[in-house]
């Protein structure tokens, strides 16, 4: 089974548990999902309720225990470890809540990561990588290290990272978890541009005024989707 | 540009931490610190046992015939000793056969020597000094040059005359205000008249050379000879190694006739060159080059065991960065490939410094000693290769023990 070509994200009856000694902790029990090209969907639930382990599995970091999964087309719970690293580079980009720079590394050369990995040459690599971080507005800290940036700072270059390489999804678990209400704002005015010049975008976050830019919102809970949210429900929330 | 990549990664690591690379690496650095040395040290000996020590002793491609042994070589053997303290003495007449049957002598040579107490010119003496009463042709032989005056011409012989060649020291003390050529001086108890001095030659084996009075044959069986007509020494000089080789059979067919020595029976001569010499200098050369694998090895494979803990505790360190560089596309074999490649430049960084301090030990050992030391191209590139293999075979488990990481535990971790 194919899925049509707007169906970025299909999934079937995913689950996901995890062995804690002898007991199974049951983080997913059966997710049907299914997002299409420019969507912009938040992923809201209780602390626990399997949020990140869903976005995870759709970011290909990590593989479902059942059900099945495509993305773009493609069944991804076949695919090996060098298939999903291709995934995650190409086709996916994830923003954490925890930023997840490299410490050591300049924004350029952390955004530099996914095109080297890519195999894109040095030349090109570098004019992209600038080119991303122009388009969040930090064209003046390509230089800097992270420990040198704010926190938004910081955030917006993990964007332009999870970005540089044309995913065609754009992942963030919790991005302004860490982030005060004015920079959350800014990193969320952000999105809302890279949505609107068609980037499909999940977006795990539990405050209702985060979730309210999205388009979408599915509710979890236990593991489950207890509801699932057009605009116009979206919009009542705020 | 991974690679390139992994490299520069490798080389921060290094700066960031000096002290503690330099710690990680002592291994490496000392294997290869010995290796470097070693063999350029052992090299240098070689070289200068070969080319100066060896033929200063005997001269190049010379048979040196005596009654018995010079230079023994290897465990002192006394009963040999004593054996050849019975060996008769050899003469003038030997000397002469051999000089008329052996093929190939190029240049041919015999003398005798006696220590005298001291020489004197009026006031000035020196002490303790070689008087050589040599044969014609027998400076030639020696390859000792006249640095002012003459040699020995065949007048000197044919009529006995007590003429003298003084070496430098021996100029220098009897003749500090004039030129000593012409004059004359007391050896023991006769006078002689300089004829000719020698070039200075300096040195652990030219000292004695600068200290000696030569003066002819004939004039040394008159005046010093204990008995006449005996040679101390007879020297053959050839072109080439195979026709001395030819050459020492000859010696030793004509010796052993005039001794009437029955076949099966012992030499009672020596016949020496500079290849007894270095046949025994090949023996420790080797036992030396032998034991250099040993002693590297050791040092490198504990430096490597020291590489791949510091390579494990670096992976852990560095958990949440290899999490990260999965999520963003690195392949389990990027990331294995970034831990061997640092782990291999460390080393091979390692191996550099090795490099250094062995040439470094090489240009002290030869400012201190007159050993021509120079560091082996070849071994610099065993050293930086050997290096390279330690970072690699010492990083693969650390480096898999990265690539094998989950990307959401990695990430997640502290
Ligand atoms: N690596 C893990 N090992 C064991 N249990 C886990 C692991 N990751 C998540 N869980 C459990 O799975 C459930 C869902 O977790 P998660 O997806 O992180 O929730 P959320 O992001 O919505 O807070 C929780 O009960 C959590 O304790
Ligand atoms: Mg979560």
């Amino acid at each position: 089974m194919t899925p049509p070509n707007d169906k970025i994200i299909l999934t079937e009856a995913l689950t996901k548990d995890y062995e804690l000694g002898a007991e199974t902790v049951h983080a997913l029990r059966g997710v049907d999902l299914v997002v299409e090209r420019n969507e912009y969907v938040a992923i809201m639930g209780p602390s626990g309720s399997g949020k990140s382990t869903l976005l995870n599995l759709i970011g290909c970091l990590d593989t479902p225990t059942g059900g099945r999964y495509w993305l773009n087309r493609q069944e991804v719970s076949r695919l090996d470890d060098a298939e999903l690293a291709r995934i995650r580079n190409r086709e996916v980009g994830f923003v954490f809540q925890t930023f997840n720079l490299l410490p050591r590394a300049t924004a350029l050369h952390n955004v530099e990561l996914p095109l080297i990995y890519a195999g894109v040459p040095a030349k090109e690599r570098r004019e992209r990588s600038a080119v991303a971080l122009e388009a969040v507005g930090l064209a003046d800290r390509m230089h800097h290290r992270p420990n040198e940036l704010s926190g938004g700072e910081r955030q917006r270059v993990a964007t332009a990272r999870a970005l540089v390489n044309n995913p065609s999804i754009l992942l963030a678990d919790e991005p302004t978890g860490n982030l005060d209400s004015t920079t959350s704002a800014e990193i969320m005015g952000l999105f809302d541009e890279l949505h609107a010049k068609g980037q499909t975008i999940l977006l795990v976050t539990h405050e209702r005024d985060i979730a309210a830019h999205a388009h979408r919102a599915i509710q979890l809970r236990d593991g489950r989707i207890e509801r699932d949210e057009r605009r116009a429900l979206a919009e009542a929330i705020r | 540009m991974k690679f390139w990549e992994g490299i520069w990664l490798a080389l921060l690591q290094l700066r960031a931490q000096k002290l503690k690379s330099f710690f990680t690496l002592l291994g490496v650095i000392i294997g290869v610190t010995f290796l470097i040395s070693v063999i350029a040290i052992v090299q240098g000996m070689n070289r200068f046992v070969r080319e100066d020590f060896a033929t200063a002793i005997f001269g190049v491609n010379t048979l040196q015939i005596h009654r018995r042994e010079t230079v023994q070589v290897g465990r002192e053997d006394v009963e040999k000793r004593r054996r050849q303290a019975r060996n008769p003495f050899l003469y003038r007449a030997d000397a002469d056969a051999l000089r008329a049957t052996v093929p190939g002598v190029w240049r041919f040579g015999y003398n005798s020597d006696a220590f005298l107490p001291e020489v004197r010119r009026g006031e000035f003496r020196r002490r303790n000094v070689r008087v050589v009463g040599g044969s014609e042709g027998y400076l030639d032989l020696q390859g000792w040059d006249i640095a002012d005056g003459r040699a020995f011409n065949p007048l000197d012989y044919a009529y006995g005359l007590r003429v003298a060649v003084i070496g430098s020291a021996i100029a220098e003390r009897l003749f500090p205000d004039r030129s000593p050529i012409g004059e004359r001086i007391r050896v023991g108890p006769h006078t002689y008249t300089v004829v000719g001095t020698l070039k200075k030659q300096g040195g652990l084996l030219g000292n004695i050379r600068d200290a000696s009075i030569v003066i002819p044959f004939p004039a040394y069986r008159g005046d010093f000879a204990v008995r006449r007509d005996v040679v101390d020494e007879i020297a053959i000089k050839f072109r080439n190694t195979r026709e001395m080789d030819a050459g020492r059979l000859e010696v030793e067919a004509v010796l052993r006739q005039r001794h009437r020595l029955r076949p099966g029976v012992e030499n009672d001569f020596a016949i020496e060159s500079a290849t007894q010499l270095l046949d025994a200098w090949q023996k420790i050369n080797r036992i030396l080059m032998a034991a250099l694998p040993g002693l590297v090895s050791i040092s490198l494979v504990v430096g490597g065991i020291v590489i791949m803990n510091i390579m494990l505790v670096s992976v852990l360190e560095r958990t949440r960065e290899i999490g990260i560089r999965m999520a963003i596309g690195a392949r389990r074999r990027d990331i294995l490939l970034q831990f061997l490649i640092e782990s291999a430049t460390l080393s091979v960084m390692g191996a550099a410094a090795g490099v250094v301090f062995g040439a470094l030990l090489a240009q002290v050992v030869r400012a201190a000693t007159p050993l021509p030391v120079s560091v082996a191209p070849w071994s610099v590139a065993v050293g930086v290769v050997l290096g390279l293999l330690v970072g690699l075979f010492f990083g693969a488990y650390p480096a898999s023990r990265a690539a094998r990481l989950d990307p959401i535990v990695a990430l997640r971790y502290e």
